[in-house]
């Protein structure tokens, strides 16, 4: 089964399609969640920055891979 | 006169061309799939590259740390997370963009152009950054 849920534009894999944009805002709700989760636990800037800019390279790694998986193959 | 004129056009035929050829489109499902492979690996690879920084920063601003013991103690408090990303990760993409690599390299054979030693530079840039890793995790 073919999916065409992604297509990649440089380093990014950008939605076309509604299951796309779906995943792509899931990825975005969760970082924002996951930054007030960490923010309240923080004890500096820093501290806050440095963890969820490594939470934020999850997500973005576990979206590039989902992307990889349904992207459309570009002849 | 029909047979003339059936002469003619005999002369003015010429082979069927082709324009593209399968291993051109072969060729270039390869770059476009060692493409995506590429930047799915630089995704995975910024994480414990990421961490290596910081580690780096802290023995950096921290007294009587060094890099060394940091990763030490990493591994030490979390095992889970220092083998998938600093063992499992940088081995699953070493093995994935070397198969690109030889598909690319065996389907072009000895005429190389532009887009496929680009294409073969940035696999194996990954596959470089992945072996930096391993030698920081065997420290």
């Amino acid at each position: 089964m073919k999916l065409n849920w992604f297509k990649r534009a440089g380093i990014f894999f950008l939605p076309t399609s509604i299951a796309g944009w779906l995943i792509l805002v899931a990825g975005i709700a969760f970082a924002v969640y996951s930054f007030i989760d960490i923010d309240s636990r923080s004890h500096s800037v820093s501290d806050t920055l440095i963890n969820f800019v490594f939470m934020l390279l999850i997500i973005g790694a576990v979206y590039s891979l989902i992307a990889y998986f349904t992207s459309r193959k570009s002849k | 006169m029909e047979t003339q004129n059936f002469e003619e056009k005999l002369l003015k035929m010429t082979k069927p061309e082709v324009n593209q050829l399968k291993h051109q489109d072969m060729l270039a499902d390869a770059i476009t799939n060692a493409k995506d492979k590429s930047v799915v690996s630089w995704w995975w690879l910024s994480i414990p590259l990421f961490i290596i920084a910081m580690l780096t920063m802290k023995s950096v601003y921290m007294p009587h740390t060094t890099l060394i013991s940091n990763i030490k103690e990493l591994k030490s408090q979390q095992p889970v997370t220092s083998v998938i990303f600093f063992l499992i990760v940088p081995f699953c993409l070493i093995i994935f963009n070397a198969f690109s690599i030889l598909k690319i390299w065996s389907l072009t054979g000895d005429h190389k152009d532009s887009n496929s030693v680009r294409a073969i530079w940035v696999n194996g840039l990954m596959i470089f950054f992945s072996i930096i890793i391993l030698i920081f995790y065997a420290l």
